[in-house]
C-alpha cells in the first residue's frame, strides 16, 4: 500500500555531485489540477463524491487516494476534490508532454468509468465534465505546474528580473486563452496570480515558487516550480512552452558558469503583474514598462530573448542540441523556427490566425470568429464552448478540431497509450516505474515517493534515488527488485 | 480541377486583368469555402453540447480547493 509522504530528503546523504553540473541536461516535470462538474444527473449531486467515485478503483487497488504508476507518474486526489496528475520526470519537452498526455488519457479512462456507474443512480444523461483549464465559473483557480531542474549557479534575483518577463510574454504564444462571459483573455492564469517570486501557494498566488525541493543534490541543483502557466490541450503548446523555458534556462546558466551576460539583463519589468495583466488583456501588442523606464510590447520583448538565445546557440550548438536529444517531437531547429515563426505570425496579425491550429488561445479565437460570422452566438454559450474545450472526458470541440485540422497533434495515440505504462526514458522514473510494475504484481506492501522506493512487507527494505538522470539503478536497486520477484515464489498471502 | 475552372472564369471579368490578383483572389476563396465546410462539421460534432442548457452547464461548475 503505497504511503505517501515526501522523505524529506534533501539528499545530504548519499548523493554524489551530478555527472550533468557542467551541461545543459535538464529534467522537466508538470503537475495537471483537474475541474470536475457533473450535468444531467436526476438529482444535484456532489462533484467532491464523484471525484471520490473515480478514485475507487485506485482506492481499491491501493487503499488510498494518492498513488504511483508503472510510468513512474503519480495520480492522486488533491484537496478539494482537484484530481491532478504529476508526470514522472522527463529529459525533454516531448517526453514531458507524451507524460501529460498520457494523464489525460488516464484521467479520461476513470472519469468515463466513474460515468458508467454514477449512470445506473443518476439516470443515462448524468455526465462528467473533467476539465484540463484553470479556471471555474465562480472566480477559483487551478494551477498547471512546471517543473524544471535547474543549475544552483542561477540566481534568485535573475529569475525575476530575466526569466519571469520571458514566462509573462511567452503567453502570447502558449497562453490556453479564456472567454469569461463577455471578453476574451490570452491566459487562464493572469488574472489569479498576484505575486512575483514567493515560496508560498496557498494563501498567494505567486508566478513562481520557490520552496526548495529539488528531488536531486541540492549542492548541485534547485527544482524551479513555475504556475504562471496554463492547462494547455495543444500538444504544440505544452511542448513549446517547456522547450522556450529550457532554452532560456540554458543560456542564464551558461552565464551564471562563465560570469557571462546573458544579453537578458534589460528586459526586467517594472510591475511583473500589471504586466502579466496586460499580456492576457491585449496580447501581442500590450504596453508593457521596462524597470529601465522604457515601453515594449510581448512581441518585442519575445524577440529580444530569442534573439538571445540564438546568440547564445550558435556558440554552444552541440552542447544545446544534446540537451534536446532524443526528444520524440521536436528537435532543436523545430524548437527554434517555431518560436521565431510564431513571433512573426503574430507581428503580421495579432489575432493569431496563422497559430491558429496550433496555439490555444489563437485556435478559440478563430473558432469564436466563424461562429460569430455565421450570427450572433449567446456570450453564455461561447463561455459553454470554451470549457468544453478543456474537457478531456466529455468535451467534443477539441477532438472535433483537432480532427478538422483546425489544431495539429504532434504524436498519435498510439504512443500516447504507450506512454501511459511506459516511463519517460533516461530518468529514475524508469526505476521507480519498474519497481511500482513489480510490486503491483506481488504479494507484497511498498510505498514510494519521488526519491525513496520502500517495501514494507513481507520483508523490509528501502533504496533513495536520488539522481534524476539514473535510469540504470545501483545494486541496492536491484537487490530491492529480487526481493519483490522472490515473495512471488514464496505464497506469503499480503493483501495489498 | 475547380480551383482552374474559377480562375478562367474570372480571367474573364474585365474587373480582373492581373493573372497574380486571380491567383491570389482564387486561393482565397478556396480556403474560405473549405472553412466553412469545416465549420459545419465542427457544429455537427458538437451538436449534443449545443442541445445542452449553456447557463446551467457554466454556472454548475464551480470548484473548490486546489492548488
Amino acid at each position: 500500500m503505497p504511503q505517501l509522504h515526501d522523505s524529506g530528503n534533501r539528499g545530504r546523504v548519499g548523493a554524489r555531485p551530478s555527472a550533468h553540473l557542467d551541461d545543459f541536461a535538464r529534467i522537466f516535470g508538470i503537475e495537471t489540477e483537474y475541474g470536475l462538474s457533473v450535468t444531467g444527473a436526476s438529482r444535484p449531486c456532489d462533484a467532491g463524491q464523484v471525484a471520490m467515485m473515480m478514485f475507487q478503483p485506485i482506492m481499491q487497488r491501493v487503499r488510498a487516494t494518492n498513488t504511483y504508476l508503472t510510468n513512474g507518474s503519480r495520480l492522486y486526489l488533491d484537496v478539494g476534490a482537484h484530481p491532478e496528475y504529476a508526470t514522472a520526470e522527463a529529459r525533454t519537452p516531448g517526453d514531458a508532454t507524451l507524460a501529460d498526455a498520457a494523464g489525460e488519457h488516464i484521467m479520461r479512462d476513470l472519469a468515463l468509468d466513474a460515468q458508467r456507474r454514477l449512470r445506473a443512480t443518476l439516470g443515462q444523461g448524468a455526465t462528467i465534465h473533467l476539465f484540463k483549464n484553470n479556471a471555474d465559473s465562480a472566480g477559483h483557480s487551478f494551477g498547471c505546474h512546471e517543473n524544471y531542474l535547474v543549475r544552483r549557479g542561477v540566481a534568485l534575483g535573475q529569475i525575476e528580473t530575466q526569466l519571469l518577463p520571458f514566462l509573462i510574454t511567452r503567453q502570447i504564444l502558449t497562453g490556453a486563452g479564456r472567454f469569461d462571459g463577455v471578453r476574451w483573455h490570452v491566459t487562464q492564469r493572469a488574472a489569479f496570480v498576484d505575486e512575483t517570486v514567493s515560496s508560498a501557494t496557498t494563501r498567494s498566488r505567486p508566478m513562481i515558487n520557490t520552496r526548495d525541493e529539488p528531488h536531486a543534490d541540492p549542492e548541485s541543483f534547485r527544482r524551479l516550480h513555475v504556475i504562471i502557466g496554463d492547462s494547455n490541450r495543444s500538444q504544440w503548446a505544452t511542448t513549446m512552452k517547456l522547450a522556450t523555458t529550457h532554452l532560456v534556462l540554458c543560456l542564464m546558466e551558461w552565464g551564471a558558469r562563465h560570469g557571462e551576460e546573458t544579453g537578458l539583463e534589460s528586459i526586467a519589468l517594472a510591475d511583473p503583474v500589471e504586466a502579466n495583466l496586460a499580456v492576457d488583456a491585449d496580447g501581442p501588442r500590450a504596453a508593457l514598462r521596462l524597470a529601465d523606464g522604457t515601453t515594449t510590447t510581448p512581441l518585442a520583448l519575445q524577440r529580444r530573448v530569442l534573439g538571445a538565445v540564438l546568440r547564445f546557440v550558435r556558440m554552444r550548438r552541440d552542447e544545446v542540441a544534446a540537451s534536446l536529444d532524443g526528444d520524440p517531437l521536436m528537435t532543436l531547429d523545430d524548437v527554434l523556427g517555431e518560436w521565431e515563426r510564431g513571433i512573426e505570425t503574430l507581428a503580421y496579425d495579432d489575432e493569431g490566425a496563422g497559430l491558429a491550429d496550433r496555439a490555444d488561445w489563437a485556435c478559440k479565437r478563430r473558432f469564436a470568429a466563424r461562429l460569430a460570422a455565421r450570427g450572433a452566438v449567446d456570450p453564455m454559450r461561447l463561455a459553454q464552448l470554451d470549457l468544453d474545450y478543456h474537457d478531456i472526458a466529455s468535451g467534443a470541440l477539441f477532438a472535433s478540431l483537432t480532427r478538422h485540422g483546425m489544431m495539429r497533434a504532434l504524436c498519435d495515440d498510439a504512443r500516447i497509450e504507450r506512454a501511459v505504462t511506459t516511463p519517460p526514458a533516461g530518468t529514475r522514473a524508469v526505476l521507480r516505474g519498474a519497481f511500482v510494475a513489480h510490486a503491483e504484481a506481488a504479494p507484497v506492501a511498498w510505498s514510494c515517493d519521488w526519491t525513496q522506493l520502500r517495501l514494507t512487507a513481507p520483508v523490509k527494505d528501502d533504496v533513495m534515488i536520488l539522481d534524476p538522470f539514473d535510469a540504470v539503478g545501483d545494486e541496492r536497486y536491484a537487490r530491492l527488485l529480487a526481493l519483490i520477484d522472490g515473495a512471488c515464489g514464496t505464497g506469503a498471502d499480503m493483501a495489498v | 480541377m475547380p480551383q482552374e475552372q474559377h480562375s478562367q472564369s474570372m480571367a474573364h471579368d474585365e474587373q480582373h486583368e492581373d493573372d497574380a490578383a486571380i491567383g491570389a483572389q482564387t486561393t482565397h476563396r478556396t480556403a474560405a469555402d473549405a472553412a466553412i465546410d469545416d465549420l459545419d462539421a465542427i457544429l455537427d460534432d458538437i451538436g449534443m453540447v449545443l442541445e445542452t442548457n449553456a447557463e446551467e452547464y457554466v454556472s454548475g461548475f464551480v470548484q473548490k480547493g486546489g492548488q
